[in-house]
């Protein structure tokens, strides 16, 4: 099955330039409806505005953080099931394991690849 | 001291004795008996000054000496010139990294978004976006020079601590608790947070695995 790239794709990050770099992946891997926001309140806001079909997240954001922002995803019934994919530095066996145990679909480490964010998306979604 | 109390003793033991013969005590006894201990007191009080006085000599010869090796130190070069200049250096290089990336992704966006239809001008965009990714590239030798700099005000900064551990003569430091706010404890944590070197933490292929 053919990855649906007409969903729209929300990505969280306090650094303009990684926001950039993951939009311009996600354009060519032919993601056109790419929104963003800085840190997780702002993604809670948004995510409460728009539904999303999927959200990649960074870790290490304030106020709020990609993990917070997951936690409050998953306990909101209205985005509880909204595909969550963490790219960040953060590559701690903790880290790794409480993104799991809070319900993220996909976990890559920084620096990563297109290939490698193309595999994480389709994996999420069963491709 | 041993001499004048074992007198001053005797005095007092000779006058209790004489005070029993008298019928009654008078306020002169009384008087005599008091001059008599604070003799007494005071060769053993005037030997305990002398002892103090003595300790808080030495405590002021250490003090200054320790005042004349922090000096030697430069605590105040550190403080006042080599830390706030590391910081700048540290301050560009994120500034020379971060207009060498936009750089770069500018022009390599405008890349993607040519039409490859008219061969020649699509040529001649790529010609001169390679140029500036090139030229932006040199960021990396200036960021090169000012991350040494920085090193190296780092190397001296915990050879200078070293030495004042040593001079203080401090054995053992232990972490005293410290009160902090919550926007402290954050701010802390958030600190801890980060990429990990090279071999440290686990790599994607691990994380696959989990998954």
């Amino acid at each position: 099955m053919a990855l649906d790239t007409s969903i729209p794709v929300l990505v969280v990050d306090d650094y303009k330039t990684m926001i950039r770099i993951i939009r311009n992946l996600l354009k060519q891997l032919g993601f056109e409806d790419v929104d963003e926001a800085a840190d997780g309140t702002e993604a809670l806001g948004k995510m409460k505005e728009r539904r999303y079909g999927l959200v990649i997240s960074d870790w290490n954001m304030e106020p709020m953080t990609g993990y917070e922002l997951l936690k409050q995803v998953r306990s909101d019934s209205s985005l509880s099931k909204t595909p969550f994919i963490m790219v960040t530095a953060e590559s701690k066996t903790e880290n790794v394991i409480a993104a799991k145990k809070a319900g993220v679909n996909n976990y890559i480490v920084k620096p990563f690849n297109a290939p490698t964010l193309k595999s994480k998306i389709e994996a999420v979604f069963g491709d | 001291m041993s001499d004048m109390s074992s007198e001053h003793v005797a005095k007092v033991i000779d006058f209790l004795r004489n005070g029993r013969k008298t019928e009654d005590v008078s306020l002169d006894d009384v008087m005599r008996l008091a001059e008599l201990m604070a003799e007494s007191f005071q060769s053993f009080f005037k030997t305990m000054d002398l002892a103090i006085y003595s300790e808080l000599g030495e405590m002021a010869r250490e003090i200054s000496n320790m005042k004349e090796e922090l000096a030697l130190l430069r605590l105040s070069d550190m403080r006042d010139e080599h830390i706030p200049t590391a910081g700048r250096e540290l301050d560009a290089i994120v500034e020379a990294t971060e207009e060498a990336t936009n750089t770069i992704m500018s022009a390599a966006e405008e890349i993607m978004a040519a039409d490859a239809q008219d061969v020649g001008a699509y040529q001649t965009l790529v010609s001169d976006k390679v140029i500036d990714i090139f030229q932006a590239c040199s960021f990396q030798d200036i960021t090169g020079q000012r991350i040494s700099k920085v090193v190296s005000t780092l190397n001296a900064l915990d050879k200078r601590i070293t030495t004042l551990v040593e001079k203080l003569k401090i054995l053992r430091i232990t972490d005293v608790a410290v009160d902090e706010t919550a926007a402290e404890k954050r701010a802390r944590e958030l600190m801890l947070h980060g990429p990990q070197f090279s071999g440290e933490g686990v790599s994607q292929d691990d994380i696959d695995a989990f998954f």
